[in-house]
């Protein structure tokens, strides 16, 4: 079976001033669907860059980048935007829900930008039960700046399976959570996983967090220096079950 | 994204930022609302300029069957032979009292002189309609008259002419060989000259107007119901006039001139309406009092307006057994037209009655413009004649009303200059806000586009919003100026005029002023780059 998705000696080479700065220098890396692959790296390693150009944000400057067979890597802004809309769920560090935004509108936002039309009614059915599906269904009307780091997270989650993506892409998603709720961010992702068979990109410095996935992959100066299988992946939910609920 | 998606999104971003949004909208509120007040009050205006030119009777034409110029000059053009235009039915009466009249008979070349040929035709003899010498001559033998010159120059005697006594249809109704309007020219003018307003037909008679002991002779004239439109400066003291069901119908209704009605009701408190009147015998019923509203042309024994009774058209000619008619009165829709449409009247005319090339008319039509300076006209008027004008004779009312025309359509350029540059003001305004607000919101157009939004989606979104402001701020603009304009109505008793085109397009050119001043900062939006929105603090 051809890999979900394929890079293949992705360079990426950003101009500042007069100064090339080569971020990428040759990466060629294959996801299957289903893996729950961690990247790690410090920073300016080129974890970012790659994730940019995973997340279709970006393009690279030279190189292949298949998703699901097809290159992608030099599509169209358009192009690209509808490959983010439909193949791919963003969960960032920061959350970025939209201030003075309800949850629940915030979790119908991918909706509006489907290409399709989607009655108001279904949109607000769909919203909903993503939100439950995180736990959230009490939470629906609260704006961001009135739920906790974890629940906002949470619904930034909902939010990246809207359109029910293949591809979950999380940059640094426990970035700015207490260990607690970071346990609990991996658990989603890996009942997402186990459930209903999403491919988890998780990019990140930690590399305890990068434990949780089941395979690791290190970047360092714009290069993959390891790719490793992580047959002892955690689990987040057997150690969920062992931490204390209040945490101090 | 749909655009009713785009515009309840809008709606609800700018509610968020309630007050800012209000502010910017105020730009163009304000620029709205004078505008829609002051082409309101310039409406208003142009509208009473109208009203007093046309009461005037500036649009008023006047076509009169027949045409006494028949040398030619000034009567359709070029030099013209008396005796080869004029179509002269001589009449004779055969013994069983059926008439004996000689028709033209149209031949190859229409009606020329050479082609003409004569035929001699019988028609039935005319009803005759009852008569009281009572009532005509009720002071027979006490009058005497001194005659000075012809006999038909004496204003009393007219009256008793054989051929008005008789009334033996159209040929022998004072018409005669004038005889040549029909109701049909009348429809014609109204259906198919361009800017006619109203056309009236009418029948002019003299006739003696009887209740119980009191007689009063005087006009009577047979006309349509839109006579009251053309006449702007009539009032009705009581009643009304008879409505185009009755003047369709040719009832006998009868409206009095107000000299009228002071002979006939001297006491001059009595409401004369549903009283019964009789002409020729026959019963008229009182439907109103006809009197004027300016003092030039107020009601004095022997006016042709108020010392006179209006009757419909219908019923004169039933009753008289005639079919053609003495004048059609025909208003222009503006006053600067008048001219285009009197010719027009004379071309159709022309047409209808076959009157060839080199002929001149059979008809005469004349213009307020070209006869009626000095004459009756709204005192407003008569003194901007006198005041401005310094070779008065040369100045035809047209003309002046053409300036005033002029005028009021320098003060609209000023208006629009006033409004165009309001709504700059207020677009600029929208634009800034709309600048600061995609600087504001880098983040949140960083997270849509990484949620999939294509840059049109953010170019519409951001369209939306500034369109939404605008349109907004000139709909609140329309309600502004149209309080304002009420107001200044109700306090300076200006007349002003809201016209729904002039609202239609405040609103337009709000929302254009919105899409104009919206484009740069929902560009700037589209365009950037998801990342760098993103990482934006």
């Amino acid at each position: 079976m051809a890999p979900l998705i394929s890079l293949q000696d992705l360079t990426k080479t950003y101009t500042v001033g007069e100064v090339a700065v080569h971020a990428l220098r040759g990466v060629s890396l294959d996801i299957d669907a289903g893996e729950f692959t961690s990247i790690v790296g410090p920073s300016g390693s080129g974890k970012s860059t790659c994730m940019h150009i995973l997340g279709c944000l970006d393009r690279p400057t030279t190189g292949r980048y298949l998703l699901e067979g097809k290159d992608v890597s030099q599509l169209t802004r358009d192009e690209l935007a509808r490959v983010r809309n439909h193949k791919i769920g963003f969960v960032f560090q920061s959350f970025n829900l939209l201030p003075r935004t309800s949850a629940l509108e915030n979790v119908e936002l991918p909706m509006l930008y489907t290409g399709t039309k989607v009655a108001p009614a279904e949109r607000h059915r769909r919203a909903r039960a993503a939100l439950a599906s995180v736990g959230l269904e009490n939470r629906m009307d609260h704006f961001p700046n009135q739920l906790s780091g974890g629940q906002q997270q949470r619904v930034a989650i909902a939010r990246a399976l809207m359109t029910e993506p293949p591809i979950l892409l999380a940059d640094e998603p426990t970035g700015n959570l207490d260990s607690r709720t970071s346990v609990e961010v991996m658990e989603i992702f890996q009942r997402l996983r186990m459930e209903r068979g999403i491919t988890i990109i998780l990019i990140t410095h930690d590399h305890e967090i990068a434990e949780y996935g089941s395979r690791v992959v290190s970047f360092k100066d714009g290069h993959v220096v390891s790719d490793s299988k992580n047959e002892t992946w955690r689990e987040a939910s057997r150690e969920l079950a062992d931490m204390p609920l209040v945490t101090a | 994204m749909e655009l009713s998606a785009c515009f309840s999104l809008a709606w609800l971003t700018l509610r968020r930022n309630g007050l800012r949004s209000a502010l910017t909208l105020l730009g163009i509120t304000i620029g709205v609302g004078a505008v829609l007040t002051m082409v309101a009050v310039g409406n208003g205006a142009r509208a009473s300029i109208e009203d007093q030119v046309a009461a005037a009777g500036m649009n008023v034409i006047t076509v009169t069957a027949g045409n006494y110029k028949m040398k030619g000059e000034d009567a359709g053009g070029g030099v013209v032979d008396h005796q080869a235009s004029l179509v002269e039915p001589w009449e004779e009466r055969a013994d069983d009292g059926t008439r004996l009249l000689d028709e033209p008979v149209r031949t190859r070349q229409g009606l020329g002189r050479a082609e003409r040929t004569w035929r001699r035709v019988s028609r039935p003899a005319p009803r005759r309609v009852a008569w009281s010498p009572a009532v005509f001559y009720p002071q027979r033998g006490e009058v005497t008259f001194t005659l000075v010159g012809h006999p038909e120059d004496d204003p009393m005697e007219k009256h008793n002419h054989p051929t008005s006594r008789e009334r033996l249809g159209d040929s022998a109704a004072g018409l005669g060989a004038a005889a040549t309007l029909t109701r049909d020219d009348s429809k014609a003018i109204r259906d198919q000259v361009k800017g006619v307003q109203y056309v009236a037909a009418g029948v002019h008679e003299s006739a003696r107007v009887v209740l119980d002991d009191r007689r009063w002779f005087t006009r009577l004239h047979g006309t349509e119901s839109d006579m009251p439109r053309i006449r702007r400066t009539w009032s009705l003291t009581h009643g009304r006039f008879f409505n185009d069901a009755e003047s369709n119908r040719g009832e006998q209704v009868i409206v009095l001139g107000s000299v009228v009605y002071a002979k006939l009701f001297p006491d001059g408190k009595t409401d004369p309406t549903g009283v019964t009147v009789t002409i020729w015998n026959q019963p008229f019923k009182v439907v109103g009092v006809l009197a004027s509203t300016t003092w030039t042309s107020s009601g004095n024994v022997g006016d042709d307006e108020f010392d006179a009774v209006y009757v419909p058209l219908g019923a004169v000619h039933r009753l008289l057994n005639l079919s053609k008619l003495n004048t059609i009165t025909v208003t222009s829709k503006s006053a600067a037209e008048t001219t285009r449409v009197s010719k027009d009247v004379t071309a159709l005319l022309r047409a209808r009655h076959k009157i060839a090339e080199a002929a001149p008319d059979d008809f005469v039509v004349k213009t307020q413009a070209s006869s009626a300076l000095g004459k009756g006209i709204n005192p407003q008027v008569a003194r901007a004649i006198a005041g401005n004008v310094p070779g008065l004779e040369s100045v035809t009312l047209e003309q002046l009303s053409q300036t005033m025309e002029r005028s009021s359509r320098t003060m609209t350029a000023l208006l629009a200059s006033v409004a165009s540059v309001s709504l700059l003001v207020g677009g600029i305004g929208i634009m800034n806000v709309m600048l600061l607000s995609v600087t504001e919101r880098t983040r949140e157009i960083g997270i849509r586009m990484a949620l999939g939004a294509r840059a049109r989606d953010v170019m519409l979104q951001f369209m939306a919003e500034a369109v939404t402001l605008s349109l907004t701020g000139g709909v609140i603009g329309v309600a502004v100026g149209m309080v304002a304009a009420g107001s200044v109505r109700q306090m300076l008793k200006w007349a002003t005029i809201v016209s729904p085109g002039a609202v239609f397009i405040a609103v337009g050119v709000a929302a254009a002023v919105g899409i104009f001043f919206g484009l740069y900062p929902a560009r700037q939006a589209s365009r950037l780059d998801p990342i760098e929105a993103l990482r934006f603090e």
